[in-house]
């Protein structure tokens, strides 16, 4: 059918994971499509970041232009508009991340493409491509077919596959850039970084974190004293920091922090994607929760049914007195 | 300042058994409790905040059932002008560039500067519509946005990027804005002030109202098929610690202090 | 419909206040945080100030006990005037987010807990439940209350209820999942609008019915019924006045024995709102082998757990020792077995405080249809 270009994502003079992840998903999709993967890098100064890239073994198309020193996504929307028409590939794949969700719905109604967001899984067979994605933070899945079109367009879920290995230097070729003017109508201002509080949690060894079980401020003392007990630090989900629990810093998830602690422990959290692409790192994962069907126990390797509070003052007294 | 703010009445599934009907395309909504998606509510309070501040109106536009009325009332009841609510059989709602194009020949059918949609639906969180919307309408958009500010012609809104990285952009409007929860802390709509808000405007319509061709916005029109729903697997490799609770707080901090875990 | 037209002055009779200050004088809150009720009365004549006193966040530490309004000579109801600026606060939509989020509810599915309206029922699963029909006379109709509905710890109060009615013979039913909030909470919190809409609502709901009595699981229901709802066909009556009066009449009896010390704790919303302090001590006297004792602070005295009032959504700024704390203290003290309560709130605010004082081994929180339960012979846990 044709190429996959796989747009890279990358940020600060680092690439990250979902590139790689992507590569995974397309190529195991390329032979079927009868084509090759194709990494597409834009920005400015992308020699070392084109050349991580082009380590896992796929061939990257490089755009190097000042233009792109920030993230844009008009301008990144242009770029492709235009690639979509010189080279006609068969699938685009972005992120589903907060660059590629600004970009990709607006580059599907430009064109006039089939597009599946936040796809978790790709098909292509008999010449149908389909896609699965989920609904209700993970407790359905669904199965889309896309519509015959000369190019399809997805979002890749982050986390969805593993990265693969880095093997061989595949070749880099750099291009022009279409886009040869800027943008008046968008301007990138600066990034702020986020607040870095008193604790680093990417750093911490164990983790107590909270979700929307924990219900009120008013109960946190509880799992403070869980967390001195066994030298954790706390920790929590959008919906604990939404709720102004835990601070924004201390936030587990694709819009918090990325963790990597010997020991996670998951209390009250139900374990919607977006959390769990954050706790990918932890090596041991416990999980309290009521809800049997809570999508958290699908990363756990140790879990308890039942209602955080049953369990939490037991088990703090319990670890004190173990730990004497 | 005209601002339009798009509202999604959703199910609240965080608690919920969610099951898929016999026919493999929908799910049995009969034990759920619907209300105001999470991200919109905030982006009401949002749009709200900036006619306080700058004065001005906002109309609300919402895709949805009769009963979804009082989700709208009480958003008027916090500030919001007037309503659109859109109902119709003929539309593929599970796409989310037919759902913009739909919120596009609604909202383009007034005057605005901006618009305000949350950053996600709960239930089939494609983070696209809001996006969509801008291209449909030929607007300036951007997403995720965790704050944001009303200048002269444009908006400065913070992006929250992974991380929790700002990524600060300048629009100028008119422009489309997804909002992403935790911008702001939304009021209490009080009943005394949903009464008062069935003064307000809420005007019912369908694609005929709309000028909206139903060609361009059915199940023909939409480039993906929704071929199946499906529970899936929960694939758990997790030892599940049983007993009572005393019991399974026992045995999990023995099995953390043995294994050298804590 | 509303007192709209009335003045703040007018609709809580400020003038009718002498400032005698049997009200603070009696306040339990004042044991704990600064809440001054007859002050309140006082600057609240001046109209221009009521927006500054409205957002004074003592005005959320009444648990709306009404021990002021017992005490008051004028027969004035001081507590209604903080209700009267939280009302201020909450048409300002700048409430608490706990708050707004119980309001929201009641009003979306009937119930302040975030509870899907079509699982209110959920609990009557097992049980052999006689379900009411509009129309179809019975001579009790139970009304279960949201917390005991939802809460599983409570639960056993409407489960036991039941299995004693079936047990006795009597003739009852219980309503449906349609079943809504009798507005307690929603009334101390001062949503004025939205407690007017569930009178309305309630009333037309309940009147559909034909019940010699409708029977009141929690005494929250039953004094809001009793004090707000004026146009109930039926009389309103708490489940203790019953069980009693099925004793007397010889319909219900209950053997078994019970060796401990019970202490009953007056819950505030039966004793002091409803005048009923006898009918619980006859049912717990009637268990053989229960010796009962008695709180210093009894009856019209009763130390308010606190668990009333809208307090379940609000914390106090105050960081003294919680009221219901100094009651289990005191029930120590006393050399209680059980803390005997009649009232879900009271059972969930005393359980806490028992289990933050680490007294689980020596004492239990018990609801009287959780002690009765375990005479019936199968004891809900």
């Amino acid at each position: 059918m044709g190429n996959i270009l796989v747009v890279a994502e990358h940020r600060q003079g680092l690439v990250r994971d979902i590139t790689y992840e992507m590569l995974a998903i397309a190529s195991g999709l390329a032979k079927e499509m009868d084509g090759e993967v194709i990494t597409l890098a834009i920005g400015s100064g992308l020699d070392e970041v084109a050349k991580k890239i082009a380590g896992y073994g796929v061939k990257v198309m490089v755009i190097d232009d000042p233009l792109f020193a920030d993230f844009n996504a008009d301008k990144y929307q242009k770029v492709l508009s235009a690639l979509i028409d010189d080279l006609k590939p068969a699938l685009l794949m972005a992120g589903h991340t907060a660059q590629g969700v600004d970009f990709m719905p607006a580059l599907a109604v430009e064109k006039k493409l089939p597009y599946v967001a936040e796809t978790i899984a790709l098909s292509y067979t008999d010449n149908q491509l389909k896609a699965t994605r989920q609904l209700y933070s993970g407790k359905v899945n669904a199965r889309l077919a896309f519509k015959q079109a000369a190019t399809y367009l997805v979002t890749i879920r982050e986390g969805a596959v593993e990265a693969p290995e880095p093997s061989s230097a595949a070749s880099i070729e750099k291009i022009d850039s279409p886009l040869k003017e800027d943008l008046a109508y968008r301007k990138f201002v600066e990034y702020i970084e986020a607040e870095v509080g008193d604790v680093d949690i990417t750093q911490s060894d164990i983790l107590v974190s909270v979700g929307r079980g924990l219900k009120e401020d008013k109960n946190l003392p509880l799992i403070e004293e869980l967390a001195a007990a066994i030298k954790a630090d706390v920790a929590g989900s959008r919906a604990a920091t939404d709720a102004g629990w835990i601070p924004h810093d201390r936030q587990v998830g694709t819009s918090g922090k990325s963790v990597k602690p010997k020991l996670y422990i998951a209390l009250g959290i139900s374990g919607a994607f977006q959390h769990i692409a954050g706790v990918k790192g932890a090596k041991i994962v416990v999980a309290v929760n009521k809800d049997p069907e809570a999508p958290i126990f699908s990363i756990a390797d140790y879990a308890i049914v039942d209602d955080l509070f049953k369990i939490v003052p037991k088990l703090t007294e319990k670890l004190k007195e173990l730990k004497g | 300042m005209k601002t339009i703010v798009c509202i999604k009445y959703v199910p609240d599934t965080s608690e919920a058994v969610v099951k898929v009907n016999p026919d493999g395309k929908s799910v049995d909504s009969s034990r759920f409790s619907f209300d105001i998606n999470d991200a919109d509510n905030y982006a009401v309070e949002e749009s709200v905040l900036i006619k306080e501040k700058s004065g001005g109106e906002v109309t609300v536009l919402s895709i949805g059932p009769k009963q979804s009325d009082v989700m709208i009332r009480m958003a008027m009841a916090k500030g919001c002008d007037r309503a659109v609510r859109i109902e119709d059989e003929r539309m593929a709602l599970h796409d989310p560039v037919i759902v913009a194009r739909i919120l596009a020949a609604a909202a383009g059918k007034q005057e605005f500067d901006l618009i305000l949609t949350g950053c996600m639906a709960n239930d089939d969180g494609h983070m696209s519509t809001g996006v969509a919307l801008a291209e449909e309408l030929g607007v300036n958009h951007a997403s995720m946005v965790k704050k944001l500010e009303v200048l002269d012609g444009r908006v400065r809104a913070h992006r929250e990027l992974e991380g929790g990285l700002l990524e600060v952009v300048e629009l100028e409007l008119p422009a489309v804005v997804t909002i992403q929860t935790g911008i702001n802390e939304p009021r209490y709509a009080p009943i005394r002030g949903i009464r008062e808000a069935q003064k307000k405007e809420l005007l019912v319509s369908n694609l005929d109202d709309l000028g909206l061709d139903a060609a361009l916005v059915d199940e023909e029109a939409s480039l993906v098929v929704l071929e199946e729903l499906y529970i899936p697997e929960v694939v758990s490799t997790a030892e599940i610690i049983e007993g009572e609770p005393d019991e399974k707080a026992e045995k999990l901090a023995s099995i953390l202090v043995k294994g050298g875990l804590v | 419909m509303s007192a709209e037209i009335q003045t703040f002055r007018e609709k809580y009779d400020l003038l009718g206040c002498i400032q005698c200050g049997r009200c603070t004088g009696g306040c339990p809150v004042t044991v704990r945080a600064n809440l001054n009720v007859r002050q309140f009365v006082n600057d609240a004549y001046d109209e221009s100030k009521l927006d500054e006193l409205a957002k004074i966040a003592d005005i959320w530490d009444c648990t709306a006990c009404h021990t002021c309004a017992v005490r008051c000579p004028k027969g004035l109801k001081p507590l209604e005037v903080l209700i009267g600026l939280r009302t201020l606060i909450i048409e300002s939509g700048k409430v608490e987010p706990t708050v707004r989020d119980a309001l929201q509810s009641v009003l979306l599915e009937g119930n302040p807990w975030e509870k899907s309206r079509a699982a209110r029922s959920d609990w009557m699963e097992g049980l052999d439940v006689r379900i009411a029909e509009p129309g179809v006379p019975v001579e009790n109709l139970f009304f279960v209350c949201c917390t005991i509905a939802y809460d599983r710890r409570v639960q056993a109060i409407a489960k036991n209820m039941v299995k004693i009615m079936n047990k006795a013979g009597i003739d009852y039913a219980f309503i449906d999942e349609n079943e809504s909030c009798c507005g307690s909470e929603v009334f101390t919190l001062g949503e004025e609008g939205l407690f007017e809409m569930l009178i309305e609502d309630n009333t037309e709901f309940l009147n559909g019915y034909t019940a010699n009595q409708i029977v009141t699981l929690s005494p929250h229901c039953f004094t809001t019924y009793n004090a707000h709802y004026p146009d109930l066909k039926s009389k309103v009556i708490h489940y203790t006045q019953l069980l009693d009066q099925l004793i007397t009449d010889g319909r219900l009896s209950y053997s078994g024995e019970l060796q401990k010390k019970v202490v009953f704790h007056d819950p505030c919303y039966l004793g002091k709102q409803g005048g009923i302090y006898d009918e619980p001590r006859r049912l717990l006297q009637k268990i053989e082998g229960v010796e009962l004792l008695e709180f210093e602070r009894r009856r019209e005295r009763s130390l308010c757990c606190e668990g009333g009032g809208g307090k379940m959504w609000v914390e106090s700024e105050s960081k003294k020792e919680r009221l219901a704390e100094t009651r289990i203290k005191d029930a120590k003290e006393l050399g209680a077995d059980i803390v005997a309560v009649a009232c879900p709130f009271c059972v969930l605010t005393l359980e806490d405080a028992m289990k933050n004082l680490g007294y689980e081994e020596e004492m239990r929180v018990s609801e009287i249809m959780e002690l009765l339960g375990e005479l019936f012979n199968d004891p809900e846990a």
